[in-house]
C-alpha cells in the first residue's frame, strides 16, 4: 500500500468514489424521457482518472463492461484532453475505431478543482433513435453509414451550456427529436451530478488523498483479481459456434474462442472467426473486449470491483478484419448478437472445467425489436425501442429461470400500459413459450412471446437470431426450441427473418416468441415431482413430459409406476 | 384520566411503551419477541408496561401497534394459497415479471418465485385501452370460468389485476362482484382498489402482496383485539402504516400491504415529532441497531415518502432505489436508506488485503466477541469497548458484562496482524469505516435528492445510534445533533406521536395547459369526502381532520413524477422543484399532471413530554481512557449520568454519557446543552 495513504481513509474514499458514480445513474435513471433509459435502463456511468484508466464503474448493463473502458479514453485522446476545460463536455458514438454500434453514445465531462484536472465522468446510453435506415436505428444495412448519424468526438458542451449548432445537427438526424433531447439533456445531468461529488470528495479528502486513492484502488482490484484468477482450473479451453445468419445471406456466421488460463491472467483469442460481413453482425473489438470482461467476471468474487485493475489482468486477441474486430466502414448494430453468442461460445469452452458454475445455452442474443411511425399531422416521428427476454440455460442443481435477460444485458421489459400510452401500438399478448424448454435434470427456462399490434403505419424492425438452432443443452441436456418472428396480417402467419425490417400497416401484428434454454443433464434424470409441477403449471405438456422426461403424468397426478417402467426402459 | 399504549414488535424485542395523556409520564417494557405467535410476547409487554406504570387496563384509550407480521409472512412463505385474474394473454404477469436478474455476475442466480404460481393465474375476457376506454367488453362467463379453477385450487384469497384498470376501475369491480358470488368469504383485492398505479407489473405485484397476506394479517389482528378484549382492554387498535400514519384493524385487514414497512416508519415520525417541538423542521434521522442502520429525511416537518421500494428482496444489481430483486410494492413508504452497518457488523481483511465492515453480522446470536456468548468475529460493538466507548460494566445497565480482552484480541488477530496496525488503529479504523458507509447514506438521502445536509439537524437514536452520530453529523459538516432521550425504545414513542392518516389518489394523466383548474378542485373535492369518510368509518376522526393536497408532474415523455403541493404557481415550482431534484429544468417543455394526491389526516393531540428540573451540570460520574482520533490517542474522558443531567446542564466534548439503553458519545469541539426535556443538543464549538 501506498506509504501516504492508510487503509482507513482508503476504504472511505474507496466507498465514496462508487457511491459517486451510483449517484450519477439515479439522475440518469430519473430524469431521462425514453423508456428504454428511464425504465429499461439501458445506461451505464463511470469515473475515469487523468490517465484516462477506469476507476470505477455503476453498471446497469454488463455490456458496457469493457464498451466504457475502450470507448472512453480513446475519445478524449482523440478529442485530446487540452482541448477541455471545465464545464465542458464532449459526446461520441464512433464505432470505429474503439467503439459500440451508434445507439450507445457517451457523454464525457472532465472534472477540474480549482481550476486542476482530476478526471472525468462519463456515462453511455443507448438512444431509442440516432437516425440510419430504419426507425430505432436497428436494421440489416451494408455500411457503417446507413446505420445513422456518426458522432466523432466533439464539444457539445462549453462552461456548463449546450452548443446549441452542434446540438441542433445532431438532432437533425435523428426521428424521436423530443425523446432524444430530453435523454441528451438527462445525460448532461448526471455527468453535472459526478462533477459535483468527485469535487465535493476531493475538498474533504484533500487532492493528494484522492489520487493515492485512485492509483491504490487499481493496484488494489489488480491483486484480488490475481488472487481470483489464481484459484481457477489452469489450462487452455477452446470452442466454436455459430450465429445462424448474417442478415443478408443465409451463410452462418463462425465463432470461434480459445481461452488460456493461468495464474498471471486469462488470454482470450478470436482467431479462426469469419472475416467481417457486409452486414449487421461484426462485432467491434471495444464489443468482443466487454464479452471476455463479462465471461471473466462470472468465474470471479463478483464483489470485485471493476476497474483498470480488473482488465490488466486479461488480454484479447482478436484478428482485425473478422466479425470479432471489423474494421471501417463495416455496418455493426448486430454486432451485439455476435457478442452475446461469443459469450456462449466461451461458456461452452470452460464448462468442462467449471460444470458448477456455469449454465447450459441461455437465450444468447439480444433479441431486439423496434419500431417507428410517422405522425405527418403533429410533425412528429414516434420511434421505440426493446429487447427481449428468453430462457436461461439450465444450471448444476437448478432449473434455468424463464423469460430472464441473459449475459452482458439486463434491460427490464417495457411495461404494457406506459408503452400503450406513448407508443401507437398495442400488446396484444404477453407470455411464456409453453414446451420450450431445453428438457434436462435440471431444465432451461422458458422463451417469451410478446405480440406488438400496431395501429398505424409502421417501420419494424427485428434484429435477433437463433431461429435456426436453439440454445444448447449441456452435459446430456437437450437443446432448446428456436425463436420464431412472426407476421399476422389478417389473421394469417408468415416467418419474418430474424435480422429483417417490414413495412406493417395499422392493424398487423408482429409476435415475437424467443427460444428457451438448454437442458443441463439428462432429461430422464428429473425428478419426477418437478415434471409434475411443471404440468400442473401448464409449462410442459403431459405429451411432451413423457416424451422427453420419460414420466407419465395422468389426470393431473403423477403415475409412479408407470413413470418407473418408462424409465427402466431407457436405461 | 387515559393512557396511550404503543407495541413494536421487532425481530428481537417487543417494546411496549405506555404514556399518561396529562401529566406525560413514561413506563416502559421489553420482552422477547415469539415469533411462534407474535401475539403473545405482545400481550406480555403490554401487562409488564400496565404494571409498571401502575395502570389499570380500563385506563387505557388508545393502542397503536407496528409489527414485521407482514413481510416475515413473505419472507418466511408462509402466505395465503392466493390466485390472481388478469387479462386474457396477460397470464405470465408475475412469471415473467421485469424479465431481469437480480444479480449481473451470478449465473446461478434465481428470479424471485411468484407468489402465486402458474397453475393459479387465471385470465377474464376483457381489455382496456391506455384512456381507461373499453376495447373488449368484459365476459362474465369467463370470470366464473376463471373462478372455478380458483376454487377447484382452494384459494384462500384473490389478487385481481387487469391492464389499465387505473385508469378505469369498472371491469375490475365487476369481476370482483362476480368472484365475491362465487367465491363466497374470499377476500378479493382490486389493483384499482389497493393500488391505482400505472404500469402493470408493479400493480399486479402491490395487489398480490395485499393478497397473499391479508388472510394471515387479519387472523394475526383478530387474535391480538381478542387478547386485549381478555385483558380488559376495550381501546380500538391501531396500526402503523409504512407512510408514518395509523389506520384502524379494520382497514389494516384489507389493506394490509399498507403495513409492510411499518416498524422502521415509527423513528423517522419519532423523529419528525421531535423536530416539531423544538422547531426544528428539517431533519435527518440515524437509527442504528444491531445489524443496519436507517437514515431518512424530514423536510418542513414532513418525513420524505417514497413508493420505490421491494419487499423480500436483498441488495444485489439494483442501485439506491433501483433494487432488482424480491417484489415491488408500490404503496407509500417512510422513504429509508438502509446499509448493512450496525452494531454487531463484522469487520473482516479481504483477499485484497483491506479492511472491510460488513455486510454480514454478527446479530443478535452469537453476538459480538465481547457479549461472550460464542462470538468469535470482531465487530463494530467490539472496536467501540475496545476504544473505551462502551462501558464494560454498565452495558443496558449493567445486564451484559462485555468481555474487552475478548474484544481485543479478536481485533488483534483478525484484523491489526494482518493489515500490520495496532489494535488501537484497527479498531479506530473499524469504527471510521462504518461511520463513512453511513455518511454515505445521509449523502444518499439528502444530496441525491438535492437537498445539503448542512441545513438539517441530525437526530441519533436506536442502540448504536448515539455512539455513532457524533462522529456523522462531523463527517457530514452538520451543525447541530439531537439525542433524544432514551434513545434505545425511541422508534416505540414514535407510535404515541403519529396521526391518523389515509392516502388517496386518483390519476387524471393530462397536460397542465388542458387542465382547468375547476375540475383538479372538483376532484380534490372528492378525494376530501371519500377521505374524510374512510377516516369517520372507522371512528378514526380524531380531534381535526386536515388535508394535504399535491400533485404529480413530470415533463411530458417522462415517467418519473415529481410531487407538488398543489396550489398558485405549480408550474413555477415544478419547474423549480426538477431543477432541486436533477440539476435542470425545461421551461419550454409542456407539462403533464399524472396524479392528484389527497392525505387526509385526522389529528390526535399529542402528550406532553415530561419536564426536568433546571440546575447546575453535576460532576462527572466518572473518568476512564477513550480514544479519539482528533487527540490521536485516549484521553482521560469524563462519564456523565444521563439520568443526573438536569435541564440547562451545559458540558464541552470529549465526553461518554450513559443511560440503561444507550451510549452517547461527544466529539472534542463538540458542545452538550441539556434542553428543558432532557434531550441532548450536541453543536460544534466556535472555531
Amino acid at each position: 500500500m501506498n506509504a501516504q495513504l492508510d487503509p482507513i481513509a482508503f476504504e472511505v474514499v474507496r466507498n465514496a468514489l462508487v457511491a459517486a458514480t451510483d449517484e450519477m445513474v439515479l439522475a440518469l435513471k430519473r430524469s431521462a424521457y425514453s423508456t428504454n433509459i428511464k425504465t429499461r435502463s439501458d445506461f451505464s456511468c463511470a469515473f475515469f482518472d487523468t490517465e484516462l484508466r477506469s476507476v470505477a464503474q455503476a453498471f446497469t448493463q454488463p455490456v458496457h463492461l469493457g464498451s466504457m473502458a475502450q470507448q472512453v479514453p480513446h475519445a478524449i485522446r482523440r478529442y485530446g484532453a487540452e482541448n477541455l476545460g471545465p464545464g465542458d463536455a464532449i459526446v461520441t458514438n464512433d464505432p470505429h475505431p474503439s467503439g459500440v454500434h451508434l445507439n450507445d453514445v457517451s457523454l464525457i465531462s472532465p472534472v477540474y478543482v480549482d481550476g486542476t484536472l482530476l478526471g472525468y465522468v462519463a456515462n453511455l446510453a443507448h438512444h431509442v433513435d440516432v437516425g440510419g435506415g430504419a426507425p430505432a436505428s436497428i436494421g440489416a444495412f451494408r455500411e457503417v453509414f446507413q446505420e445513422g448519424v456518426i458522432i466523432p468526438p466533439v464539444k457539445v458542451v462549453k462552461g456548463g451550456k449546450i452548443l446549441d449548432d452542434v446540438f441542433r445537427l445532431i438532432l437533425a438526424q435523428i426521428r424521436s427529436k423530443h425523446e432524444t433531447a430530453g435523454d441528451f439533456r438527462a445525460q448532461i445531468a448526471a455527468n453535472a451530478t459526478g462533477v459535483r461529488r468527485i469535487t465535493a470528495l476531493s475538498n474533504r479528502h484533500g487532492r493528494e488523498t484522492l489520487i493515492a486513492t485512485m492509483d491504490e484502488l487499481l493496484e488494489y482490484t489488480e491483486r484480488r483479481v490475481r488472487a481470483e484468477i489464481a484459484q481457477l482450473t489452469p489450462g487452455t479451453y477452446a470452442s466454436e459456434g455459430t450465429v445462424d445468419n448474417d442478415g443478408y445471406t443465409d451463410l452462418p456466421v463462425r465463432l470461434q474462442i480459445r481461452i488460456e488460463i493461468t495464474p498471471d491472467g486469462v488470454q482470450f483469442d478470436t482467431t479462426g472467426s469469419d472475416p467481417q460481413r457486409r452486414a449487421p453482425v461484426n462485432s467491434t473489438f471495444a464489443m468482443t473486449f466487454s464479452a471476455c470482461a463479462y465471461a471473466l467476471k462470472c468465474l470471479i468474487d463478483a464483489d470485485l470491483p471493476v476497474n483498470d485493475g480488473f482488465y490488466r489482468l486479461f488480454s484479447l486477441d482478436a484478428p482485425e478484419g473478422t466479425v470479432t474486430n471489423c474494421t471501417w466502414p463495416a455496418p455493426v448494430v448486430g454486432g451485439w448478437e455476435t457478442q452475446t453468442r461469443l459469450v456462449e461460445v466461451m461458456f461452452r469452452a470452460l464448462m468442462p472445467a467449471f460444470p458448477e458454475r456455469l449454465p447450459a445455452g441461455t437465450k444468447g442474443m439480444m433479441c431486439q425489436a423496434g419500431f417507428g411511425s410517422l405522425d405527418l399531422a403533429r410533425g412528429s416521428y414516434t420511434c421505440f425501442y426493446e429487447a427481449l427476454a428468453g430462457g436461461y440455460g439450465g444450471r448444476f442443481g437448478s432449473d434455468g429461470p424463464d423469460a430472464v435477460q441473459a449475459h452482458g444485458q439486463n434491460t427490464e421489459n417495457a411495461p404494457i400500459e406506459e408503452t400503450e400510452l406513448n407508443y401507437p401500438v398495442q400488446i396484444a399478448r404477453l407470455s411464456l413459450v409453453e414446451n420450450s424448454e431445453g428438457p434436462g435434470r435440471f431444465r432451461g427456462g422458458l422463451g417469451l412471446r410478446k405480440d406488438f399490434r400496431v395501429l398505424q403505419p409502421t417501420t419494424f424492425t427485428i434484429l435477433a437470431d437463433r431461429d435456426r438452432n436453439g440454445p444448447w443443452g449441456a452435459l446430456g441436456g437437450h437443446d432448446a426450441s428456436v425463436a420464431e418472428y412472426v407476421l399476422i396480417h389478417e389473421g394469417i402467419e408468415t416467418q419474418l427473418g430474424s435480422k429483417s425490417t417490414t413495412e406493417l400497416v395499422a392493424g398487423d401484428i408482429v409476435s415475437v416468441r424467443s427460444c428457451g434454454g438448454g437442458g443441463y443433464g439428462p432429461p430422464e434424470q428429473r425428478d419426477p415431482e418437478r415434471v409434475l409441477r411443471d404440468v400442473l403449471e401448464g409449462k410442459v405438456s403431459a405429451g411432451r413430459a413423457r416424451e422427453e422426461y420419460r414420466v407419465v403424468i395422468d389426470d393431473r397426478r403423477l403415475d409412479e409406476s408407470a413413470t418407473n417402467e418408462l424409465r427402466r426402459g431407457t436405461a | 384520566m387515559s393512557v396511550r399504549l404503543a407495541i413494536d414488535i421487532g425481530g428481537t424485542f417487543t417494546d411496549a411503551t405506555l404514556i399518561d395523556e396529562e401529566t406525560g409520564e413514561v413506563a416502559i417494557a421489553k420482552v422477547l419477541t415469539t415469533p411462534a405467535d407474535p401475539s403473545e410476547g405482545f400481550m406480555e409487554a403490554v401487562e409488564r408496561a400496565l404494571a409498571e406504570g401502575s395502570v389499570d387496563a380500563g385506563q387505557v384509550g388508545f393502542v397503536v401497534h407496528a409489527t414485521t407480521v407482514a413481510t416475515n409472512a413473505i419472507i418466511d412463505g408462509k402466505i395465503a394459497r392466493s390466485g390472481c385474474v388478469t387479462t386474457d394473454g396477460f397470464r405470465d404477469l408475475l412469471e415473467i415479471a421485469r424479465q431481469v436478474r437480480p444479480s449481473l455476475y451470478d449465473t446461478q442466480f434465481e428470479k424471485a418465485k411468484p407468489l402465486v404460481p402458474r397453475d393459479r393465474a387465471v385470465v377474464v375476457a376483457e381489455r382496456l385501452g391506455p384512456k381507461g376506454e373499453v376495447l373488449r367488453p368484459l365476459e362474465d362467463e369467463s370470470v366464473r370460468d376463471a373462478a372455478a379453477i380458483l376454487r377447484r385450487e382452494g384459494v384462500e384469497s384473490v389478487a385481481v389485476c387487469l391492464l389499465h384498470a387505473y385508469v378505469n376501475p369498472e371491469h375490475e369491480q365487476r369481476v370482483g362482484a362476480i368472484l365475491a358470488e362465487e367465491l363466497p368469504g374470499i377476500p378479493i383485492s382490486l389493483s384499482s382498489d389497493v393500488a391505482p398505479e400505472f404500469r402493470e407489473y408493479l400493480r399486479a405485484s402491490t395487489t398480490v402482496i395485499n393478497a397473499v397476506i391479508r388472510p394471515v394479517v387479519e387472523r394475526y389482528l383478530r387474535r391480538i383485539e381478542s387478547r386485549l378484549e381478555a385483558a380488559g382492554i376495550e381501546a380500538k387498535l391501531l396500526v402503523m402504516q409504512s407512510s408514518g400514519g395509523i389506520f384502524g384493524s379494520d382497514a389494516a385487514s384489507v389493506r394490509p400491504v399498507f403495513m409492510v414497512e411499518s416498524g422502521p416508519a415509527a423513528g423517522v415520525i419519532a423523529s419528525a415529532y421531535l423536530g416539531e417541538t423544538l422547531g426544528r423542521p428539517d431533519i435527518l434521522s440515524f437509527d442504528m441497531g444491531g445489524t443496519t442502520a436507517k437514515v431518512g429525511l424530514i423536510q418542513g416537518g414532513r418525513p420524505s415518502v417514497t413508493k420505490d421500494y421491494n419487499v423480500g428482496g436483498h441488495a444485489g444489481a439494483g442501485i439506491g432505489g433501483m433494487s432488482l430483486s424480491g417484489y415491488p410494492v408500490r404503496t407509500p413508504v417512510v422513504d429509508l436508506v438502509e446499509i448493512g452497518a450496525g452494531g454487531g457488523s463484522i469487520a473482516w481483511v479481504d483477499s485484497g488485503g483491506l479492511l472491510r465492515v460488513g455486510p454480514q453480522s454478527a446479530g443478535a446470536d452469537p453476538g459480538p466477541v465481547c457479549y461472550r456468548r460464542g462470538g468469535v468475529e470482531p465487530t463494530v460493538t467490539d472496536a467501540n469497548v475496545v476504544l473505551g466507548r462502551l462501558n464494560p460494566t454498565y452495558f443496558l445497565g449493567g445486564e451484559i458484562g462485555l468481555d474487552v480482552d475478548g474484544a481485543a484480541r479478536a481485533i488483534e488477530e483478525r484484523c491489526a496482524r494482518p493489515l500490520g496496525l495496532t489494535v488501537t488503529e484497527a479498531a479506530n479504523g473499524i469504527v471510521e469505516i462504518a461511520n463513512a458507509a453511513m455518511v454515505n447514506a445521509l449523502h444518499l438521502i439528502s444530496v441525491q435528492r438535492g437537498y445539503d445536509p448542512r441545513d438539517f439537524v441530525l437526530v441519533g437514536f436506536g442502540g448504536a445510534g448515539p455512539v455513532h452520530a457524533n462522529a456523522l453529523a462531523r463527517d457530514a459538516e452538520m451543525p447541530t445533533l439531537l439525542i433524544p432521550r432514551s434513545p434505545g425504545i425511541f422508534s416505540a414513542t414514535g407510535l404515541l406521536t403519529t396521526d391518523l392518516k389515509r392516502d388517496t389518489a386518483t390519476t387524471i394523466m393530462r397536460r397542465l395547459d388542458d387542465l382547468d383548474p375547476a375540475e383538479v378542485d372538483a376532484a380534490f373535492t372528492e378525494l376530501e369526502a371519500a377521505g374524510r369518510a374512510e377516516l369517520e368509518d372507522e371512528g378514526l376522526v380524531g380531534d381535526a381532520i386536515a388535508f394535504v393536497p399535491q400533485i404529480d408532474l413530470r415533463y411530458v415523455g417522462q415517467s418519473y413524477e415529481l410531487t407538488v403541493p398543489a396550489g398558485d404557481r405549480l408550474l413555477e415550482r415544478f419547474h423549480a422543484e426538477h431543477d432541486r431534484t436533477y440539476g435542470f429544468n425545461a421551461p419550454e417543455e409542456p407539462v403533464e399532471v399524472v396524479s392528484l394526491r389527497l392525505t387526509s389526516i385526522g389529528k390526535i393531540a399529542k402528550p406532553a413530554a415530561r419536564r426536568l428540573e433546571v440546575g447546575e451540570c453535576p460532576a462527572p460520574k466518572q473518568h476512564r481512557p477513550v480514544f479519539f482520533a482528533e487527540a490521536g490517542a485516549y484521553v482521560d474522558c469524563p462519564i456523565y449520568d444521563r439520568y443526573a443531567l438536569p435541564a440547562g446542564a451545559r458540558f464541552d466534548g470529549p465526553a461518554i454519557v450513559e443511560e440503561f439503553d444507550s451510549t452517547t458519545v461527544v466529539h472534542p469541539h463538540f458542545a452538550v446543552t441539556v434542553d428543558d426535556v432532557g434531550n441532548l443538543i450536541i453543536e460544534r464549538e466556535a472555531a
